[in-house]
């Protein structure tokens, strides 16, 4: 048999809850996707090594996927340190891919050890000694998780060996140049300056009470949708940033606010532009916005 | 002789210590390695952050912990005098959601990992039409789920006083639409026969389709009678197609938060968990068990809580579950409220438990709260009751189920019929 010329994957985790995992095998072409690639490991899939040899032996791979946040000491797996196996493929790889907020800038699993737990090549915002390493071959796909449609372009991208522009924490910009907020249905109500008054309604926007983060997180969730149908704001649930350095924040449900106006302006706004924009907006009450959608015959 | 086992792929890793005597598992013990303190990263957050935090406890049961953790907050609220009642519809829509993922789950169950692990034992590969199965399959079912929670992995659309998302009837003939084609694939592929045909089985032998597969694999490793444990089981978690109670020798529809103890274990990060001091089963066997249907009964009499129940279980209750999640859809009433609580109390002091059935078996939260923050919490997964290696009265219930295996591959397979997920057991 010719030996194969397909890139070759290998996906390993650190600490993680496997959401990258699953997230990606919910996309609709999987299979037709994976079938490009040779993969070498993955987290769940029958595949040619087992952890065992990755771990032990020396292969190589193209594509180096990462999947949780690591810290130097004290994450083992057959009682070698996962961080170094992860550099160690990172060193020969092409190209190395932080898959969801975790190994990209440390996320949830972070907050329980702030000093030694962090992204591959990012700390939060700060780039780590790794970043110095692997810099030129890095791809951050931050997300908690990250979407299937992100992770399954970018490797087909590399494939077809297309342009990948990135930004200063190295996400695509083709993805992560939106922000969440563009295409979020609600948008009217933000425009309008309507809150939302409860939790359970299509109508009103969450960025005033609800700590929507929608306007300054970097994603293009409400216009490539989840799952294909919906988003979080679809659905009447804030947006929590999850593809931001910062994820999570503390009282993810409310909003800070400075004398009332919320805290964080949506993305590269002048606060003075916010504030003259919301005055004028306010000072107009539109009937439709204030009613329901839709009314339902009793 | 004492044999060490890394097993991967299950959420994670474990580390399985084999002790053989005369060719035979003798004991075994358990570890899973790694702890990431979700229950410490919650502390002092606002009591609300755990419908956010505690999903990412696990990648392919997110949903079930956020269930969970809604419970107890309103649990909590109730006991604090703050009466939560939650409209029909609320309550359909989150038991629409979570049955979702219990489905998806058990299709990756059947197609990643029991049948290529049974194939491993012929030393044949997975067959790419298995991963495709199962892929598209999960794929569909969560994409109903989505319609409603805005995403899966990782929603948040549960708040206390029902649900965050406000569907039309239009949204609900999608979900239908999706919920039926799963339903023809399981049909088509799963079973070979129309559910109405299903039904009407009398023997296991009378399925079809990739379910008789996995019994005629079982026949040929002579594994059906295998992996017994205690013949214990447990329920916690309410929902209208299972029953809440245990069985131990009898019925007992009685369960009580109470009796339930945690104990650490040497070399683990994960704790064992016993009620009343035993080890319980927990899961879709436990669940049919408590159910007392006819078929399962007449298996449990001959088989007891062996590889073939506990196999049959699984698959059984995807079936029951699309069922059941096609009348919910259908009965509906999208003009009900999906939120009762206008706003969470300031300064919340509440400690309330959330239980819920998970596609692994029972989860339970608990969570202390002062102030309006979190001053404690507290999570038992499915796994933390099947998987341990036991306490000092007796080995736990995988662990005993293992006990007489004839290699590690039969042992491992014993072990995966619990459906392992190594990141919720330590969490």
């Amino acid at each position: 048999m010719a030996r194969s010329t397909k890139l070759k994957i290998l996906w390993l985790q650190s600490i993680t809850c496997n959401g990258n995992t699953h997230s990606f095998f919910s996309h609709p072409n999987f299979m037709t996707l994976m079938q490009k690639f040779e993969v070498i490991y993955h987290p769940i899939l029958d595949s040619k090594y087992s952890l065992d040899n990755v771990i032990n032996k020396k292969l190589t791979c193209d594509i180096l996927v990462l999947e949780g946040a690591f810290r130097e000491t004290g994450m083992q797996k057959a009682d070698r340190e996962i961080y170094e196996i992860a550099k160690s493929y990172a060193k020969k790889a092409k190209h190395v891919i932080t898959v969801g907020n975790c190994s990209t800038f440390g996320g949830v699993f972070r907050l329980y050890d702030p000093e030694s737990i962090g992204g591959f090549c990012f700390n939060d915002e700060t780039p780590n000694e790794a970043y110095k390493l692997f810099k030129r071959k890095l791809i951050s796909l931050p997300g908690c998780p990250a979407h299937p449609r992100w992770i399954g372009n970018l490797l087909s991208m590399i494939l077809s060996q297309r342009q990948i522009l990135l930004d200063n924490f190295h996400r695509p910009i083709e993805v992560y140049g939106y922000s969440a907020h563009a295409g979020c249905p609600r948008n009217e109500y933000f425009e309008w300056k309507v809150d939302s008054k409860n939790y359970g309604h299509k109508e009103g926007c969450l960025f005033y009470e609800y700590g929507c983060q929608a306007p300054y997180t970097h994603a293009n969730c409400n216009k490539i949708l989840w799952n294909e149908v919906s988003s979080k704001t679809r659905v009447g649930t804030p947006c929590f940033g999850c593809t931001e350095p910062y994820f999570p924040k503390k009282d993810l449900w409310h909003t800070n606010t400075l004398m009332g106006i919320p805290a964080t302006m949506p993305m590269d706004v002048p606060r003075r532009a916010y504030l003259t924009i919301t005055g004028i907006a306010k000072s107009f009450s539109i009937k439709r916005l204030n009613e329901p959608i839709i009314k339902y015959k009793k | 002789m004492k044999v060490k086992y890394l097993i991967e792929k299950i959420e994670g890793e474990a580390e399985l210590e084999f002790d053989f005597k005369n060719g035979l598992v003798d004991n075994v013990n358990i570890y899973f390695p790694f702890y990431r303190g979700i229950e410490e990263i919650l502390k002092n957050r606002d009591a609300m952050d755990a419908l956010v935090i505690t999903p990412r406890v696990c990648g392919i049961c997110n949903h079930a912990h956020l269930i969970a953790s809604v419970r107890a907050i309103e649990n909590g609220l109730n006991k604090a005098g703050i009466n939560i009642d939650l409209t029909q519809k609320a309550i359909s829509l989150r038991e629409f959601t979570l049955s979702c993922e219990i489905v998806q789950s058990h299709f990756k169950w059947f197609y990643l990992v029991a049948l290529p692990q049974l194939l491993n034992l012929d030393r044949m590969k997975c067959p790419d039409n298995y991963i495709l199965k199962a892929s598209w399959a999960s794929t569909n079912i969560v994409k109903a789920l989505a319609i409603f929670s805005g995403q899966w992995p990782h929603a948040s659309y549960a708040v206390p006083g029902g649900v965050s998302c406000d569907p039309t009837y239009e949204d609900i003939i999608q979900a239908e639409s999706l919920v039926d084609e799963v339903i023809r694939f399981v049909e088509n592929e799963l079973i070979g026969m129309n559910i109405d045909e299903y039904h009407k089985r009398k023997e296991i032998s009378n399925i079809k389709g990739d379910m008789a597969i996995i019994f005629g694999m079982l026949d040929k490793h002579n594994m059906k009678a295998k992996g017994k444990s205690y013949d214990r089981f447990a329920v916690f978690g309410e929902h209208p197609i299972f029953q809440t109670g245990q069985y131990n020798k009898k019925y007992s529809n009685d369960i009580d938060f109470a009796h339930i103890d945690e104990h650490p274990q040497h070399n683990s990060k994960a704790k064992s968990v016993t009620y009343k001091d035993m080890c319980y089963e927990v899961g879709p066997l436990a669940r049919a068990i408590m159910t007392k249907n006819d078929f399962m009964l007449n298996l449990h009499d001959k088989y007891k809580d062996s590889v073939l129940t506990r196999v049959y279980a699984r698959l059984d209750e995807t079936i029951k579950l699309l069922v059941h999640i096609k009348s919910l859809l259908a009965n509906l009433n999208v003009k009900e409220l999906s939120c009762t609580l206008a706003n969470m109390p300031k300064a919340l002091e509440a400690d309330g438990v959330g239980m819920v059935e998970a596609a692994r078996g029972s989860l339970i939260h608990q969570s202390i709260i002062k102030d309006g923050k979190i001053q404690k919490y507290n999570i038992i997964t499915p796994t933390q009751w099947n998987l341990s290696s036991g306490t000092q009265k007796e080995a736990g219930i995988a662990a005993q189920a293992i006990k007489g295996s004839v290699s590690i591959e039969e042992a491992t397979f014993i072990f995966r019929t619990f459906d392992v997920c190594s990141v919720c057991t330590t969490h």
